[in-house]
């Protein structure tokens, strides 16, 4: 006996929703990766690179084809009516419809609203669609074998229906729509010149108050709660310069930035996860804005998952990827840091240009996360030398009246003046006693000069949330600058005591300046 | 192949895959062979990723450099320098002992900004304190000829980073570093003082002949060391 041979039609259908299951279940297992360490675990099957686009246009696919079968069904519903129970096969494909039908939904739930439950619904139903494809592919292969294949393959008849033929364009134009046309609005509302807008993190310009806000979820960090947090936005601009107000929500102000420790067998660098770049317990809150003239899915394209995206350099330490522009596009990223750049009231102008070259020496490799380059000023950590086993501070207070004035565990000063402190001696060292804990963050000037210094930044946590005003010339001049426009797109990401594992959202948010 | 051998596949080569990709985990990456390679203070040669280190071995030209630091000792990377040589004992040649001469004290003393010495610092101070350290077990420390120094100019720094590799060479500043070559005439508006020090800029890499009262960097490099070996 063999299986009932079917139309191009059905093959045609079958054929793009199976391709597109497959690629959507293991792109999509691949960015579940970001926040769940378990299918990490399974690293070695999934692909790599720039997926988010791949997980779009395939979940736009399997909606079409559902659609598609849908109307399929209401059509030829007078047709032949089936019975309750007729076979097993009937019955498992009967189970994945509303495996299916919650993929679909929670997808889509997840692309324009967002929310941990929908992200936790659409993570098992997607396992459940990948169970369902073991058992509905592997019991046809069980009974018939070889003669499955090509019965999902070789048609009956040759005639492409009408329906079918529409399919690509319809797919076509609702690609068009979801990747050009599905992003936030901002709108940068008009401040006259002879406006000031301190950069001090209380937003108490009534300008704030006049621009339109609105609010991101985002999801995916490290800390948070369900790892995820809402970001309002605020944007101005007096004609020369551009400001982004942000307000986010996160419970604990989090300074203590990989303090050092000092125990029996001396100094230790406190961490979880900083060996590996990939710290999220002993480190400071962080803020990045990426700013690009293209509004592509994944962080304007820059997104890369995996632990090794790019066959010719390094692999990532921490398997999660790396962002880099891969059409040779500069994407400007700004980088504000609770304890590094907090008090030098600048956020770290950083840009994502091509993967780097690899460079010996190094051991961590950023691919396209690069620094813009600085005349000088600096925060320096306090160790000659980082090991995981122990390291030698650079310099220590100058007293134990000076060591008992420094935050230990509770809060305080976390960065502490470089000239302030003496350079480290043995003999000084001798009188600090086990137990004390010093801020590993120096200054050694007020702050950066030069190209990394161009984005003016201030933050103040007040009552569970963050507030962070933002600056920059909307032209700066800088080759590793993005001017700023209308239509410029924005990404941005709140770290929770992490280092990297940030916030993300899907969907571009587009500077709409007034006309 | 029948529906039991079937059964085995279709169940076994999805499983056995799962259990292997939960098995394989990937290696951490490790560094790549270079020609660079980092050596302590006493020294012994380092791996890649490794340090505290005092020098760097360069293995293509056998060449052994300092390393700045910034810990404020003699070797800090913002100390600055004037070009200068003391008097030598020795003759500017052998070929008859009746026409040599000793070789005199040339170039400009005590003006660059170090903490060092009691007085300004200049390139011979930091030499002669290099070589009473012994530094990586070596005494025999220089200033580089032109081409020597040369050898560490890295055309493809990072934005707005000196033009070495920093990653081997911390502490580096973009600015002048001395060399050993002297006597070439200045020009421009430094003709008047006659002639100068050469000098690379790892701003760019490029060579420029400047005064010796200049305080500019240094960075000494010492042949057939031990530990380049």
């Amino acid at each position: 006996m063999t299986p009932e041979r079917k139309s191009l039609n059905w093959i045609l259908l079958h054929s793009a929703a199976m391709l597109a299951v497959l690629c959507s279940l293991f792109t999509g297992l691949r960015i579940a990766t970001l926040q769940r360490p378990l299918v990490a675990e399974f690293e070695e099957l999934l692909p790599q690179g720039a997926l988010h686009p791949l997980h779009f246009f395939s979940a736009l696919t399997i909606s079409l084809c559902a659609l598609l079968y849908l109307i399929f069904r209401v059509r030829n519903a007078s047709l032949k009516k089936r019975p309750l129970w007729c076979g097993w096969h009937r019955a498992i494909i009967r189970a994945g419809y509303p495996l299916l039908a919650g993929s679909i939904a929670s997808g889509w739930l997840l692309f324009f609203i967002a929310g941990a439950s929908a992200r936790d619904i659409h993570f098992f139903c997607a396992l459940g669609m990948g169970l369902y494809l073991l058992v509905h592919g592997g019991f046809y292969l069980i009974r018939w074998g070889r003669s499955a294949l090509f019965h999902i393959v070789l048609p009956a008849r040759l005639h492409l229906g009408i329906t079918a033929l529409a399919a690509v364009p319809l797919l076509a134009i609702t690609w068009q729509l979801t990747s050009r046309q599905s992003h936030y609005p901002l709108e940068v509302a008009n401040i006259p010149l002879s406006d000031h807008v301190h950069i001090d993190g209380n937003a108490d310009e009534p300008q704030w108050q006049a621009a339109r806000a609105i609010t991101v979820y985002t999801d995916g960090g490290a800390n948070f709660d369900h790892g995820a947090t809402d970001v309002t936005l605020r944007a101005l601009s007096n004609g020369t310069e551009f400001f982004l107000l942000a307000r986010w929500r996160d419970r604990d102000k989090s300074l203590a930035h990989l303090p050092l420790l000092k125990t029996d067998n001396g100094w230790q660098v406190q961490q979880e996860g900083f060996h590996e770049f990939n710290e999220v317990r002993h480190y400071e809150d962080k803020f990045a804005v990426l700013l690009s003239p293209s509004c592509a899915f994944g962080a304007a394209g820059t997104a890369h998952l995996g632990r090794k995206p790019l066959s010719e350099k390094p692999a990532n330490w921490h398997g999660k990827g790396y962002h880099y522009s891969t059409d040779g596009q500069l994407h400007d990223l700004w980088h504000w840091k609770a304890v590094r750049t907090n008090d030098m009231y600048l956020a770290d102008d950083n840009f994502i240009g091509r993967a780097d070259r690899p460079r010996a020496g190094e051991r961590r490799y950023t691919a396209g996360y690069q620094q813009d380059g600085k005349e000088s000023g600096a925060y320096v950590m306090n160790w000659q030398w980082y090991r995981r086993d122990g390291i030698t501070p650079k310099r220590l207070p100058q007293s134990l009246e000076q060591l008992a004035a420094l935050p230990g565990t509770g809060q305080g000063p976390w960065v502490i003046p470089w000239f302030d402190y003496r350079p480290y001696t043995d003999t000084a060292d001798a009188d600090i006693p086990v137990g004390s804990v010093l801020p590993s963050v120096m200054y050694n000037s007020n702050r950066f000069e030069g190209d990394r210094a161009d984005v003016r930044a201030r933050a103040r946590w007040h009552q569970g949330y963050w507030t962070l005003e933002m600056a920059r010339s909307l032209v700066t001049g800088s080759s590793l600058d993005v001017p700023i426009g209308d239509g410029i797109c924005l990404w941005v990401s709140a770290f929770d005591r992490a280092q990297i594992a940030h916030t993300r959202h899907t969907r571009a948010i587009r500077l709409a300046f007034p006309q | 192949m029948n529906r039991w051998y079937r059964t085995f596949v279709v169940t076994g080569l999805p499983l056995a895959l799962g259990v292997a990709a939960f098995l394989t985990q990937p290696a951490a990456p490790g560094p790549q062979p270079y020609h660079l390679v980092k050596i302590d203070n006493r020294g012994a040669a380092l791996a890649p990723w490794s340090g505290p280190w005092s020098c760097v071995c360069d293995r293509n030209t056998g060449l052994l450099w300092e390393v700045k630091t910034d810990d404020e000792s003699i070797h800090d990377g913002l100390w600055t320098y004037s070009w200068y040589r003391e008097a030598e004992t020795g003759f500017t040649t052998v070929a008859t002992t009746s026409h040599a001469v000793p070789i005199p004290a040339t170039g400009s003393e005590n003006l660059g900004d170090c903490y060092f010495e009691p007085d300004r610092c200049d390139t011979a101070d930091l030499l002669r304190r290099t070589r009473a350290q012994q530094l990586c077990g070596e005494h025999h420390w220089r200033l580089p000829t032109a081409k020597e120094l040369h050898t560490l100019v890295y055309t493809d720094s990072k934005a707005g980073q000196p033009s070495i590799n920093t990653a081997f060479f911390p502490k580096t500043k973009r600015g002048d570093y001395w060399t050993a070559d002297f006597g070439k005439p200045l020009l421009g508006v430094y003709q008047h003082l006659g002639n100068g020090a050469e000098a690379i800029s790892f701003v760019g890499g490029q060579q420029v002949t400047i005064p010796h009262r200049n305080a500019a960097f240094v960075r000494l490099v010492a042949k057939n060391s031990k530990s380049c070996h």
